[in-house]
């Protein structure tokens, strides 16, 4: 089977501005695939030209098989699309949103009324039919828009940020909603910032200053983009532990890569962290600071995310 | 197709009827300025205060302001002793006119030779009411000197006759102001009405951001100018029909011509300015933007229309330019039709200039739309 999403060497000039530079990657059928960038990176520059709402300056976007371009009214029927800014009209109530949507894809009203039914129980808003859209709360709209995005039963469907602003459990809620659908057989394209949503798709792709700079499942992006070990450090002063280690870092007494606070604890990343381990033990104690834990982990999709930014 | 067009509609007409209050105010808004303008254009000004300052005192002098009064556009605010009272009346803005009768009035109209004059002062800061004094001062003025000349010339009135010039207004007999504003004011409320509605109809889905989201669904960019401009001809359309029938019954504004032409030419008129609207509607990034545009266009137009001022008196190239605005050329239409029962072959002028126009008012409209949309 073709895969869901082909770009080959997709690129957007805005004027002398490279808003995405050759990107090329490929999310197969029922997977989610996430697209990962800092603010401003091209992400939904790439989206668009997915949608064919711009066409590219260089380079093809193939979906399910067929090209972007020229074939937009079949693609329209057999994709959904759930935009960034809210997508659903917050003067009409959820049915009548619901309804437009239905209409506007050509559904009859035998298979429209069944499915504003499965949508509703799918966004749990039965009874709340005649509620205008505008009252409902965040996590509400946003399983609201997902039910109607999905409601002509797309095969692939493109979510540019679908869950920014919107508590953690609600996105939980939403994410639960997405593996359901994976589960019919459906492919999820998914932009986000949140790297604990990117820890659940299947593969990944980084996208930096509208390069393309790591893809692939979450675990071999941080096997392949981290250059080293994460050590986390315990200790009685967080905060003065990272100063020190940075301090001696500079001048050359201790040879780690990266040194962050997370919370109460510290990662440290060094190709070899086992090696510096006890030089840490040392600096930390010529200090007065007590270490009380040090262990190796695996690196996070943050760590990934932090390292490969700088 | 068509199933989806009707779903666009739908959705816009929710959209209307959340937001009641925006079509409220421009359909009976629009009537309400009317009534207004036609109320208050449709009564005589008349009972203009006027002073006077009688230095004669004679029998001459009261007849002099006896006449004045009786032409009813002045009422008699004071008979007063000095000048510097009405210098503060015309100031304070209290009187539109003072007369001041010199001491030698009934004298100089006795004599034989007499040259009776009188000095009058007119408010001129407000023009109507001193124009309309000023020819109600002069009507006295002539029947007085008519008056002079056949007494001094001895002869009896029914064997004077002079210069009689047969003055008739056509289309307007009365001369009634309501004539001439009412439909005028009627179909720049129509040029307004669509022009709004129409600029509202994308910088709406803009601000909001489910612009993006329709263009994502099965739409075509066709389907969606025609699924957006349906609810605004309805409800132009609507405001046309309350308009008209406003200005028929309470100001018997006649409709001399074919109404089934009227309705036609108005409809096509609402093609071309929805064509306009819908420019700048995808123009516009906001409502607020896109209404401030509604008001630069609408103003300008209204310059040109003739209506504030005969396009006729212009420089020939800002006459040039009135000729291109469609809103010129219907309001002719619409006096024509209305007032002289103008029917086709006097209209037509209009109407193909209203036609040329408006095929490249909605090709361009259509195509910039589209592209924008596309």
């Amino acid at each position: 089977m073709t895969p869901a999403i082909r770009t080959k060497n997709l690129t957007k000039y805005f004027g002398d501005f490279t808003a995405v530079n050759g990107i090329s990657f490929e999310a197969k059928r029922g997977e989610i695939f996430g697209f990962l960038g800092p603010n401003g990176s091209g992400k939904t520059t790439t989206i668009r030209m997915m949608l064919g709402l711009l066409t590219p300056s260089v380079g093809e976007v193939q979906a399910l098989g067929i090209s972007v371009s020229g074939n937009q009214a079949e693609l329209q029927q057999r994709t959904g699309y759930m935009s960034q800014r809210f997508s659903l009209y917050n003067d009409l109530t959820v049915q009548q949103n619901l309804q437009f949507y239905g209409a506007a894809y050509g559904l009859n009203n035998v298979d429209l009324k069944a499915r504003i039914l499965d949508a509703l129980s799918m966004a749990g808003l039965e009874g709340r039919e005649d509620a205008k859209t505008k009252d409902l709360s965040g996590g509400w709209r946003q399983r609201l828009a997902l039910s109607a995005a999905i409601l002509h039963r797309p095969e692939l469907i493109f979510l540019d940020e679908p869950t920014a602003g919107v508590d953690p459990i609600s996105r939980r809620a939403f994410w639960d909603l997405l593996y359901q659908l994976v589960a019919d057989g459906v492919t999820v394209f998914v932009t986000t910032h949140y790297m604990d949503e990117a820890e659940h798709c299947h593969n990944l792709a980084f996208i930096q200053r509208g390069n393309l700079i790591a893809e692939g499942p979450p675990a071999d992006i941080k096997a392949k983009m981290m250059k080293g070990q994460v050590l986390e450090i315990s200790s009685s002063d967080a905060i003065n532990t990272v100063k020190i280690l940075r301090a001696a870092k500079e001048q050359g007494k201790v040879s780690l890569q990266e040194i962050e606070l997370y919370g109460s604890l510290v990662h440290v990343v060094a190709p070899d962290v086992e090696k510096e381990k006890n030089t840490i033990q040392k600096l930390l104690k010529n200090e007065e600071i007590h270490v009380e834990e040090m262990a190796l982990i695996e690196a996070s999709l943050e760590d990934v995310f932090i390292a490969s930014m700088k | 197709m068509f199933r989806r067009i009707l779903a666009l509609v739908k959705k816009e007409f929710i959209h209307l009827r959340n937001d009641w209050w925006l079509p409220a105010f421009m359909l009976f808004g629009g009537v309400l300025e009317l009534m207004l303008v036609g109320w208050a254009t449709s009564r005589p000004i008349n009972n203009l205060p006027l002073m006077v300052l009688d230095h004669d005192r004679s029998a001459a002098s009261r007849a002099l302001v006896i006449s004045l009064e009786n032409t009813e556009t002045f009422a008699l605010e004071a008979m007063v002793d000095d000048f510097q009272t009405i210098e503060d009346a015309l100031e304070r803005g209290e009187i539109s006119a003072a007369i001041i009768i010199p001491p030698d009035y009934a004298e100089e109209m006795a004599a034989a030779n007499g040259t009776p004059s009188l000095s009058m002062i007119l408010n001129g800061a407000e023009s109507i009411p001193a124009t309309a004094a000023l020819h109600a001062a002069e009507g006295v003025a002539a029947t007085l000197n008519e008056e002079l000349i056949i007494k001094r010339l001895k002869l009896s009135p029914d064997e004077f006759s002079g210069f009689a010039p047969r003055l008739r207004v056509w289309f307007n007999e009365a001369l009634s102001e309501a004539l001439y504003t009412t439909p005028a004011e009627m179909g720049l409320m129509l040029e307004f009405t669509t022009l709004l509605f129409a600029a509202l109809a994308f910088s709406r889905e803009k601000e909001l951001g489910t612009l993006e989201q329709l263009l994502v669904m099965p739409f075509s960019s066709l389907e969606i100018i025609i699924g957006k401009a349906i609810p605004v001809i309805v409800i132009a359309f609507t405001d046309f029909l309350l308009m008209l029938g406003m200005v028929h019954f309470a100001f018997d504004v006649p409709i001399r011509g074919s109404l089934p032409l009227l309705f036609i030419l108005a409809f096509g008129y609402l093609l071309v300015e929805l064509g306009k609207g819908m420019v700048l509607s995808v123009i516009a990034k906001t409502q607020m933007q896109a209404f401030l545009l509604v008001l630069l266009f609408g103003m300008t137009d209204f310059m040109f229309t003739g209506y504030a001022a005969p396009v006729e008196s212009m420089p020939k190239a800002l006459q040039f330019f009135a000729n291109i605005v469609p809103a010129h050329h219907w309001l002719e239409i619409l006096r024509g039709i209305l007032l002289k029962g103008a029917g086709m072959d006097v209209l037509w002028p209009h109407v193909l200039a209203l036609a040329i126009l408006g095929t490249i008012i909605m090709t361009f409209s259509l195509r910039f739309v589209r592209r924008a949309l596309d």
